[in-house]
């Protein structure tokens, strides 16, 4: 398939996928305020307006700026984006109204995003850029007058009228800066290593930055109380570091030394000993710290399988609905049918990241992508592993769905950065340089 | 019914909302079933594009110098001994041209390292030596640690690398 051909299609699909998406949003809106009155909601064309408005903006500026990139992202994320926008504008009209707004500022820094990363290598030069950015982002929260505590944890800034929380924004400079180190070190890392059975080790000296990555990962959950950050950021470090030197040891390591850490933490630290209590027996405790996990255990219960239909459950006992137990609502309202639709959907998004990563050739963008794209995935399945009691429940945000901007605004910029490394790499494969490659390409069609 | 009649209703019943409930959960599910028919028709493009670019490279012809070969150039056959399996022989002879890389078509396939081109490199005699060649790999061949930008002359216990992989000279 020719270069042209290639982006003509994949430009097509990603147009018709992502009518089809905001079809279903609109439908799902109309479904909603029918279940509340008689009549069609009053703001429908707004709404649709919106829904329609920002996305095709956005596919137009991939149009223009990644027009070789993979079509079936976007869509992918104005499904989510959709879904959880019917979801939080039925729970919580004032809430609905922020999220439409962040929405728009998210693909504006997609559309940004897209603008000023040219080239995904040029990232690779800002690697301790990034890691001071992001040293300096997380701390933050603490200086007095700028930070915010929210629910028991200081992880908010405000801006102005809107809080924002800069951890989520730490979660693309801390990819990239690993990224850009792994890409430096990754031969090191692959090479010495100790025979141990039929395992090869890598030798202990060269463990030094998985050592780091555990240790700061462990602070942060027993110092901000902040389980789910923690997984997230030792996951996506071991998955990376399996990625650059393709050695199952360093995910087994990793694996065995997160669960060891865990275990220690818990046998030391009274909250972590009562979340993990919430999670192995939540009834108890129903009325007071498993009241969150034990009302979206009911919701989803209540939904069945096929779900009590939208906007006819009762969501407003269940706490934080429109953010961590989210997906309860869903479950309660669409049932086994609609979650298995919505984690489907988290399927393919995190499918297309991947297959952006191998596609790249070069190590950075390789890395880059895999990064981000585990970031996403891993972030989903906590959350939704959290609320249906396969895990223990700590918040994070489902993406693109819960209510939250910075979260929102974070995960379109990674979103445009693996579109622009998609577009690069196929335009490259299709295309190859003559001048950095001299190999004889068959037939020059 | 139309959605005007909707509007004209008093309320919408159980039945109905149970019907666009459904609506709404075969929407999202054909969408996922479009996703996912996109994706395969790519992946089975790729694949096509891959077999066209596979067979292998018409390389240059490389002037041999005697065709009969003597003994002493018989000797001079250099084999890479591979550091970790390469899903083939780990202990590979340089014939009189060879091309290394992750395509099919190459003549010792390398398609367990990612960071190896399609046609990576390519090993080939001369007289009695053996040099190995970059053909513009993205992760660039590595003789003794320095990045080949031209042909080099291989010696029994050079160390090559490829991508991630590693390998030394012997006879």
């Amino acid at each position: 398939m020719s270069l042209p051909t290639l982006a003509r299609s994949r430009r097509g699909s990603e147009l018709g996928l992502g009518m089809l998406a905001v079809v279903v949003t609109g439908g799902g809106y109309v479904v909603m305020s029918l279940a509340d009155q008689p009549n069609l909601p009053a703001d429908l064309w707004a709404f649709l307006g919106i829904v329609l408005g920002l996305f095709v903006l956005a596919h137009l500026a991939v149009r223009r700026l990644a027009p070789n990139a993979d079509g079936t992202l976007l869509p992918l994320v104005a499904m989510l984006n959709g879904i959880g926008f019917v979801f939080i504008a039925r729970l919580d009209r004032g809430q609905g109204r922020t999220q439409a707004l962040w929405t728009a500022v998210g693909v504006t820094a997609f559309i940004l995003t897209l603008l000023v990363v040219r080239r995904a290598r040029t990232l690779e030069r800002y690697r301790y850029t990034a890691l001071f950015l992001g040293i300096a982002l997380l701390l933050l929260p603490l200086v007095p007058g700028v930070g915010r505590e929210i629910n028991g944890s200081r992880l908010w800034v405000h801006l102005g009228p809107f809080q924002v929380q800069p951890g989520e924004v730490v979660k693309i400079l801390m990819v990239l800066f690993f990224a850009s180190y792994l890409v430096d070190k990754r031969e090191l890392l692959t090479e010495g290593s100790v025979t141990l059975g039929r395992l090869r080790i890598p030798d202990p000296k060269h463990l030094g930055p998985l050592l780091l990555a555990w240790g700061v990962s462990i602070a942060i959950m027993v110092l901000q109380k902040d389980l789910g950050s923690s997984l997230l950021f030792f996951s996506v470090f071991a998955a990376m570091l399996y990625i650059a030197t393709s050695r199952v040891s360093y995910l087994l390591l990793g694996l065995v030394m997160f669960v060891g850490g865990a275990v220690i933490a818990y046998m030391l630290f009274a909250h972590v000993q009562s979340r993990v209590g919430t999670w192995l027996d939540p009834w108890p405790v129903a009325d007071r710290g498993g009241y969150q996990l034990v009302q979206g255990l009911f919701a989803f219960g209540n939904g069945g399988i096929a779900g009590t239909g939208l906007g006819l459950s009762n969501p407003r006992n269940i706490p934080l609905n429109t953010t961590d137990s989210i997906f309860a609502v869903i479950g309660e309202e669409l049932g086994l049918i609609g979650t298995i639709g919505v984690i489907s959907t988290f399927m393919l998004l995190v499918g297309s990241g991947f297959r952006v990563a191998l596609q790249a050739e070069r190590a950075f963008p390789k890395l880059f992508a895999a990064g981000l794209t585990t970031i996403l995935g891993i972030q989903a399945f906590v959350i939704v592993g959290g609320v249906s009691r396969f895990i223990p429940l700590t918040g994070v945000t489902l993406p693109f769905i819960s209510f939250g901007g910075s979260s929102l605004v974070a995960n379109y910029v990674i979103i445009a950065l693996l579109l622009r490394i998609s577009d690069e790499e196929t335009a490259r494969e299709l295309h190859p340089d003559p001048a950095r490659s001299r190999r004889p390409v068959a037939s020059s069609t | 019914m139309t959605l005007a009649d909707l509007v004209a209703a008093n309320s919408v019943s159980a039945g109905l909302l149970t019907v666009l409930k459904f609506c709404f959960l075969a929407l999202l599910y054909l969408f996922l079933v479009l996703v996912i028919r996109v994706v395969l028709r790519e992946l089975r493009a790729s694949k096509i594009t891959v077999q066209m670019a596979e067979p292998a490279p018409v390389a240059p012809p490389v002037p041999v110098h005697d065709a009969g070969r003597s003994r002493r150039e018989r000797r001079g056959t250099l084999r890479l001994q591979f550091h970790e399996p390469t899903g083939g022989d780990d202990l590979v002879t340089l014939g009189n041209e060879v091309t290394i890389g992750r395509a099919a078509g190459c003549g010792i396939v390398l398609d367990h390292d990612t960071f190896i081109s399609q046609v990576h490199a390519r090993a080939f005699q001369q007289g009695s030596d053996t040099f190995l060649e970059d053909l513009g790999s993205t992760n660039g061949t590595f003789v003794n640690g320095e990045r080949l930008d031209a042909p080099v002359r291989l010696r029994k216990g050079d160390r090559v690398q490829f991508g991630n992989t590693l390998a030394d000279v012997v006879r």
